[in-house]
């Protein structure tokens, strides 16, 4: 056991800082305001994204067949961090190299490999996720949108919420079911994984206005959408296994205790600035956020430290990610609570920061259901009785 | 950045455990505060467990482990002070066990009964005081140690330390990663119980409102562990005063919880819950408690106003 960095991680972590600091525009903070969603921020990643894949580090974690440089798990790691840390030039494109690239390596055929995986390694596309609906949120097999059986494909119909990156999206990895009167069969078993494309006839994208930033959030309604069958990811039957896969990827895949403590690291400097950091309160309200931070460090780099060593996934993610909420909330609460202006338009990453911090909880499926996962699956607690 | 223990200190503590083996390490029977293992304590420091932060190619991290596991015994030995404290204060090798103090020289401390030797912060340096057994009077406390406090000063051998940092940083770790031993015992023990004990026709762990508070106190436990064997690791007065923060900050929570779901049987000296969370409660208020350690881990961190 060692909590250090090896040479190489950190001359990689020096060479992404530098390529930041002379990569982002003048406007960055106000690019960034409006969260990864947003058209500027969507277009510039654009940019940025064919400029990292230039410099090898946009896809360097996946396999050599790939494309990518079969990286070290923890080098990929300190990339999120750093890219997060900067407010995610990225943009909503995270998603493609954490989560969607995988997924499609290991399930998708080698059709949806040749049409998919290019535009990712370009820097080229964006992708949203059709999982939530106005009735299944992280009760997501309770999902009502049909995907009807028809000639060479499906016809989708029904509605999506809370769809990140939607109004600009390519390609949605989209979760339907096959009707009962279909054959379908019930729960989890009848979901399929569509990989939509978004300009298909019938799709009706409505963003949804919202304080966690422009772009971020849409409804989206499909209305006898024809996909083709052969963009269905895995079989029938087999969606459930692919969306954990998913959910295991995307649960740690942010590493938001590394904004949050630059956002801290930020306010400290702006506090002594002004002359106020003698002030113990102070001191000591700063003191406990920043513990939150690192403990939500520590327990995520465990998550990381499992996957470097090719260990299966375990539950705990869930605990790691309870701790990745805490870190947010407590650094977003010293900031409100000492540095109000930075909401009155003072600081643009600290807003930044305030609305990704209060999504924390809520997305990818509520810490609620993170502490179920905690205690049914770490601390085998046994399940609690329907009535 | 590895979290696997290396094959050192894999094997340092599977010896740890073989050595355990050879006591009795089921809760105590008689209704007690504390059972303070004077034998194995004796054993302990025989065998070099609690020196190996002197060793070569060893060092804090691996004491912090040991120290750790042994807190999770529902017996109490002095292990944090002597093998992780006292190597950075030039206290020889074999004086021990050690007490630690802060505040005035004349309050409890933890034990003292036992201890050859007293560390106390004394804000601008620290001292190395000599502990005649004659001069320790016993306090009788619910604190799950043994705690005494010297009858005077007169008379008493003290050797200025100046480094008292070097005190608080391995006093900061010791007492978080003693904290996490208790903290994983204590939970053990609730699991246990909620998984068996029956109420409204299902186990009390069932209930969602239970399932939660367990599944924070989880995230508390390991989150404490991980802090203080990264401050052991680095050694740096900031990581020290995090880990002791967290630790120090989670306790009242933790502990409440732990003896809620064990209902008034928590709160017998037959359960032997008392023997960790009285343990955490003494430790929550070392060094001036949670508060001033966060404190100190924003100064450590980003340092004084300019």
């Amino acid at each position: 056991m060692e909590f250090g960095w090896s040479v190489e991680e950190e001359a990689h972590r020096a060479r992404i800082r530098d390529l930041l600091a002379r990569t982002l525009p003048a406007d960055w903070e106000q690019i960034s305001l409006h969260g990864p969603g947003s058209d500027a921020q969507t277009a510039y990643a654009r940019e940025f994204c064919a400029l990292l894949a230039e410099h090898g580090l946009l896809v360097p974690n996946w396999p050599r067949e790939y494309g990518g440089e079969d990286a070290p798990v923890w080098l990929q790691f300190i990339l999120g961090e750093e890219m997060w840390a900067a407010g995610e030039p990225r943009g909503g494109q995270y998603m493609n190299i954490n989560w969607v690239g995988p997924v499609l390596m290991r399930y998708g055929t080698p059709a949806q490999l040749e049409k998919h995986l290019p535009p990712i390694q370009a820097g080229r596309s964006l992708w949203c996720q059709g999982f939530s609906e106005p009735g299944a949120g992280s009760d997501l097999a309770a999902l009502r949108t049909t995907a009807t059986p028809v000639e060479g494909g499906y016809k989708v119909s029904g509605a999506k919420v809370w769809t990140s990156y939607a109004g600009l999206a390519d390609t949605c990895f989209l979760l339907a079911r096959v009707p009962a009167a279909a054959g379908g069969p019930e729960g989890k078993a009848g979901i399929v994984i569509l990989l939509t494309d978004m300009k298909s006839p019938g799709i009706q994208v409505k963003q949804i206005p919202a304080l966690i930033g422009e772009g971020d959030i849409h409804e989206v309604f499909f209305d006898e959408v024809f996909v083709p069958a052969a963009d269905r990811l895995g079989a029938e039957g087999q969606a459930w296994e692919i969306i954990n896969y998913v959910l295991q990827h995307e649960r740690v895949g942010i590493a938001r205790y590394e904004f949050s403590r630059r956002i801290l690291d930020r306010a400290v400097a702006k506090l002594k600035a002004d002359g106020r950091w003698d002030d113990p309160i102070l001191q000591e309200k700063a003191g406990r956020a920043l513990m939150l931070c690192e403990a939500a460090r520590m327990l995520v780099y465990r998550i990381v430290d499992g996957k470097a060593r090719d260990l299966p996934a375990d539950a705990f993610g869930s605990v790691a990610r309870w701790s990745v909420i805490l870190g947010d909330h407590g650094v977003n609460e010293f900031m409100t609570e000492f540095l109000p202006e930075g909401l009155l338009g003072e600081d643009p990453v600290q807003q930044a920061h305030h609305q990704r911090a209060i999504a924390a909880s809520i997305a990818s499926g509520a810490a609620e259901i993170q502490l179920n996962l905690t205690a049914r699956r770490w601390l085998q607690l046994p399940g609690e009785k329907r009535r | 950045m590895k979290y696997e223990l290396t094959d050192d200190q894999a094997s340092v503590l599977a010896g740890l455990d073989q050595l355990l083996g050879g006591f009795d390490s089921a809760p105590p029977t008689a209704p007690v505060l504390f059972d303070y293992a004077a034998g194995l304590d004796r054993t302990l420091a025989e065998s070099g467990f609690l020196d190996i932060a002197r060793e070569d190619g060893f060092g804090a991290l691996d004491a912090a482990l040991i120290v750790e596991r042994l807190a999770r015994l529902p017996q109490v030995v002095e292990a944090a002070a002597s093998a992780l404290v006292a190597p950075a204060l030039g206290v020889p090798a074999g004086t021990r066990p050690v007490a630690l103090l802060s505040g005035p020289l004349t309050k409890p401390a933890r034990f003292l009964p036992q201890a050859q030797v007293l560390l106390a912060d004394r804000g601008d340096h620290a001292l190395m005081i000599t502990v005649e057994p004659d001069n320790v009077e016993t306090v009788e406390t619910l604190f799950a140690y043994p705690y005494g406090r010297l009858k005077t000063l007169d008379g008493v051998a003290q050797t200025r330390i100046d480094d008292v940092a070097a005190l608080r940083r391995r006093w900061r770790t010791a007492l978080a990663a003693e904290a996490a031993g208790c903290m994983a015992s204590g939970l053990e023990t609730i699991l246990e119980h909620v998984k068996t004990r029956q109420a409204f026709g299902q186990p009390l762990g069932a209930f969602q409102a239970i399932q939660h508070r367990l599944a924070m106190a989880a995230e508390t436990v390991e989150s404490t562990r991980y802090l203080a064997f990264r401050a052991a690791w680095s050694d740096s007065e900031s990581d020290a005063a995090i880990a002791a923060a967290f630790a120090q900050t989670r306790i009242a929570q933790l502990t409440y919880d732990l003896h809620q779901f064990a209902g008034a049987m928590s709160m017998t000296l037959e359960f032997p819950l008392h023997l960790w969370t009285y343990r955490l409660r003494a430790l929550a208020g070392e060094l001036g408690g949670g508060s001033r350690q966060a404190r100190a881990a924003a100064l450590a961190t980003w340092g004084e106003a300019a």
